[in-house]
């Protein structure tokens, strides 16, 4: 039978060559047979606490959208006059201003070459632009439907959520495509408001809480790490007590939401993580690891 | 359709008895012989290396004394049965092409044909050929509901990583679990095949390809000796490492001003050769010849003194041995199973990267010009005795004789091990198929039973009408001759 080994005597090694005629049948199996078989090469141990803090940019970022919709609401109740939302965010942005180059002692911004000028003169520009502006978005929706504003505002801060740069390197994540998704459901919901001024007022908002903060966070956790940790809590507590003023139960199911984020998802990830199996070996496609692109430049 | 109905011979031939076989001597015939039906959707006139192998194999194996039919999908308008040389049968059916010359799999639609030439032809072992093709697995599929032994041979390499390969290996597992043997090409491709399909690694053989070593022959006076010429020959596509060629070639032809480069072959990345022959201004010294023909090759590979390989993934690269049969020093990417493939004084291996295959090619070139290179003729004269598909046919016979002294497994073992062996959400739907496909074969038995199916005239085999004539006359003349 052709199966049976037909060497008898043990003293011919075999060779993983193919060129040579080896007294072995064809269906031999070595005992080096899947010795060059790795696996989990590429899997990375998590921490816990590492993973926790890790999703400290995913906790921000829903408390943002919660913070901002609270006060949405509170404008649209009349509870909260437009005026000190704007003398709140203006001190605050001047304050975040002052931190953002602070913190790395003007590293980030001698890198970059932009003078404080500059940095005015777009915020003049912004802001003009953006009250002069104000009546045509408080008019803009006029046309469309209540229901059919708040359907489109919450999917498009879902879709601000879903896109938003969290630090993957993935093809789904556009940080462009999710501020601009952000500043529409802004409008849209500034729209709803009842003056211009208030639009106004909360179109900025939108800007200063979707497109600086991020910008400071992501520098804060960078070079301060326990600063960041501080912050992150703070902004969940404040969220969540703004959203207890408004509805006790959404407060609890946003509390809940928070710690499966935070503490759950990191834990089912870590024993996930024993169960993977991803096999590698010699068959495996060579990647390719230099950047070829200098050839043709 | 020749040779649709041949009632005059039916009876004859039906009812010859095994022991008129033994009346002419074919030569090296084998103890038994086999109707061995090859089943791929890739063949002639598609051209590649699993098409090549099929007819090579099928040759030999008819010259071996073996009954050999192919049954392909329909090429355009190629279509019905057409012999090829010494009377090899092709059917091409008429089914759907869906998606790179694979036809689309339902399981089902092509068992009434698939049965009706497995009976016509009076298979008894169906060997089906490459992973990707679909018609190779439905005829694995119909054969085992039949009750015929199945061998399957597997071209190609493939990982674990990516979504779409988890779904094929699962496919592969369910096509293979009761499958008889599988045969592999290199000893990487078995390692990477038993691991998908989840198989017994003892019913899996190694048989490397074959070249046909007259087809590949030096001819050093084709050389131009006053430059150094770098062949490469492939299809341009990303799996063939073209990226890192457009790497190397600015590389070397700034540091060796006689440096030729003779590119055979076509493929989407031929536009970033061009590209980089425009920026480097290289239009005198890479020559980009485009497809090439089968026959064409040769001629192309004795032009240069080095082959250049950069695959990134082989499951046994036939472009190698082609190269170093014609007397060329090969350089070559040191994957898959190409480390296998030929002897170390004979390939340069280098890691997939553009250094790695420049220092490679310079050490390559250094050796030219000392001259401590091997002559064209040495290299050939060991090269054409590592792979000939004579050996192949032999040990390819040594499986068929092997399979055909195993039982198919009959059906209540074959759902028993669908189910143990392919996980139970999928085994359990693979059974349910299986056990639909039985009821359809016996449905199909009603309309059309076995008998009223006219059996073919064996073109090839013991009893071949073709095989007979063409030996009994090569026999003659030999006689004469002696």
């Amino acid at each position: 039978m052709p199966s049976v080994q037909l060497d008898q005597t043990p003293r011919q090694r075999w060779q993983k060559v193919l060129y040579k005629k080896q007294p072995f049948a064809d269906n031999y199996v070595d005992q080096s047979f899947l010795e060059k078989l790795r696996k989990n090469v590429h899997a990375r141990k998590y921490l816990y606490w590492a993973v926790v803090f890790e999703s400290g940019v995913m906790i921000q970022q829903l408390c943002s959208v919660c913070v901002f919709v609270v006060i949405w609401w509170y404008m649209d109740m009349g509870l909260l006059a437009p005026q000190w939302l704007f003398g709140a965010g203006l001190v605050s942005s001047l304050i975040g201003y002052v931190f953002f180059d602070a913190i790395d002692s003007g590293a980030g911004r001698n890198e970059s070459g932009r003078t404080r000028w500059a940095d005015l003169k777009s915020s003049v520009v912004f802001v003009a632009f953006t009250y002069g502006f104000s009546p045509v978005l408080k008019t803009l929706t006029e046309s469309i439907s209540t229901d059919t504003i708040y359907a489109m505002s919450a999917f498009m801060l879902l879709g601000h959520l879903i896109f938003y740069d969290y630090g993957a390197n993935a093809a789904i994540v556009s940080s462009t495509l999710s501020l601009n998704m952000a500043i529409f459901a802004s409008v849209c919901l500034a729209s709803r408001l009842p003056r211009s001024l208030h639009a106004f007022v909360m179109v900025t908002f939108a800007i200063q809480i979707f497109a600086l903060w991020p910008m400071l966070q992501k520098k804060l956790k960078a070079q301060t790490p326990h600063c960041y940790v501080v912050i992150t809590f703070l902004s969940a507590v404040s969220a969540l007590v703004g959203l207890l003023t408004i509805s006790s139960v959404g407060a609890v199911l946003f509390a809940l939401l928070l710690v499966s984020i935070s503490c759950l998802c990191p834990y089912c990830l870590i024993r996930l993580q024993l169960f993977k199996n991803n096999i590698h070996g010699p068959w495996d496609e060579a990647e390719i690891k230099e950047d070829l692109s200098k050839f043709l430049m | 359709m020749a040779c649709r109905r041949g009632g005059n011979h039916k009876h004859c031939l039906s009812t010859t008895s095994p022991s008129i076989s033994n009346c002419h001597k074919l030569p090296s015939c084998s103890s038994r012989t086999h109707n061995i039906c090859m089943v791929s959707d890739f063949f002639y006139p598609n051209m590649g290396g699993v098409e090549s192998h099929i007819y090579q194999l099928s040759q030999c194996l008819i010259e071996r004394g073996h009954k050999v039919i192919i049954i392909t999908h329909a090429y355009e308008d190629r279509k019905g049965i057409r012999y090829l040389t010494n009377g090899l049968k092709v059917y091409y059916l008429p089914l759907r092409v869906m998606y790179n010359q694979s036809t689309a799999t339902t399981l089902f639609h092509s068992m009434p044909l698939l049965r009706y030439i497995f009976v016509r032809e009076r298979v008894t072992i169906v060997h089906a050929h490459s992973s990707f093709s679909a018609m190779a697995h439905d005829a694995l599929f119909h054969a085992k509901t039949m009750q015929l032994r199945t061998v399957f041979t597997d071209h190609s390499l493939f990982g674990f990583a990516d979504v779409s390969s988890v779904l094929t290996n699962k496919l592969l597992t369910v096509s293979l679990c009761d499958t008889n043997h599988i045969i592999c090409v290199s000893y990487t491709s078995k390692e990477n095949t038993v691991l998908r399909a989840t198989l017994d690694p003892k019913i899996v053989s190694v048989i490397p390809n074959a070249v046909d070593p007259t087809d590949f022959t030096p001819d050093p006076s084709r050389r131009d000796n006053s430059t150094i010429t770098i062949v490469v020959v492939s299809r341009l596509v990303y799996r063939k490492g073209i990226d890192l060629l457009s790497g190397i070639i600015p590389d070397l032809c700034q540091k060796y001003p006689n440096l030729h480069f003779i590119v055979g072959g076509e493929g989407p990345k031929r536009i970033v050769l061009e590209e980089v022959r425009e920026r480097y201004q290289l239009h005198d010294r890479v020559r980009l010849l485009g497809a090439l023909e089968h026959q064409d090759v040769r001629n192309v590979l004795v032009q240069g003194h080095i082959f250049l390989n950069t695959s990134l993934t082989e499951a046994f690269c036939m472009a190698i041995v082609e190269a170093a049969s014609c007397g060329l020093q090969v350089v070559s990417t040191k994957v898959g199973g190409i480390p296998e493939v030929l002897p170390d004084n004979l390939i340069i291996l280098c890691d997939p990267s553009v250094k790695s295959l420049c220092n490679g090619l310079e050490k390559a070139i250094s050796h030219l010009k000392s001259g401590s290179l091997l002559s064209p003729e040495i290299i050939h004269s060991q090269v054409k005795t590592f792979y000939t598909w004579r050996n192949v046919a032999e040990r390819t016979e040594k499986v068929y004789d092997r399979v055909a002294g195993e039982i198919v497994l009959p059906m209540g073992k074959r759902l028993d091990r669908l189910i143990s062996h392919c996980g139970p959400v999928t085994g359990c739907i693979f059974a349910l198929l299986s056990v639909i496909s039985f009821l359809f074969l016996m449905f199909l038995r009603w309309l059309t039973p076995d008998y009223l199916i006219d059996a073919a005239i064996d073109a090839t085999g013991p009893y071949g009408a073709w095989t007979q004539q063409y030996f009994r006359k090569k026999r003659e003349t030999l006689n004469s001759n002696s």
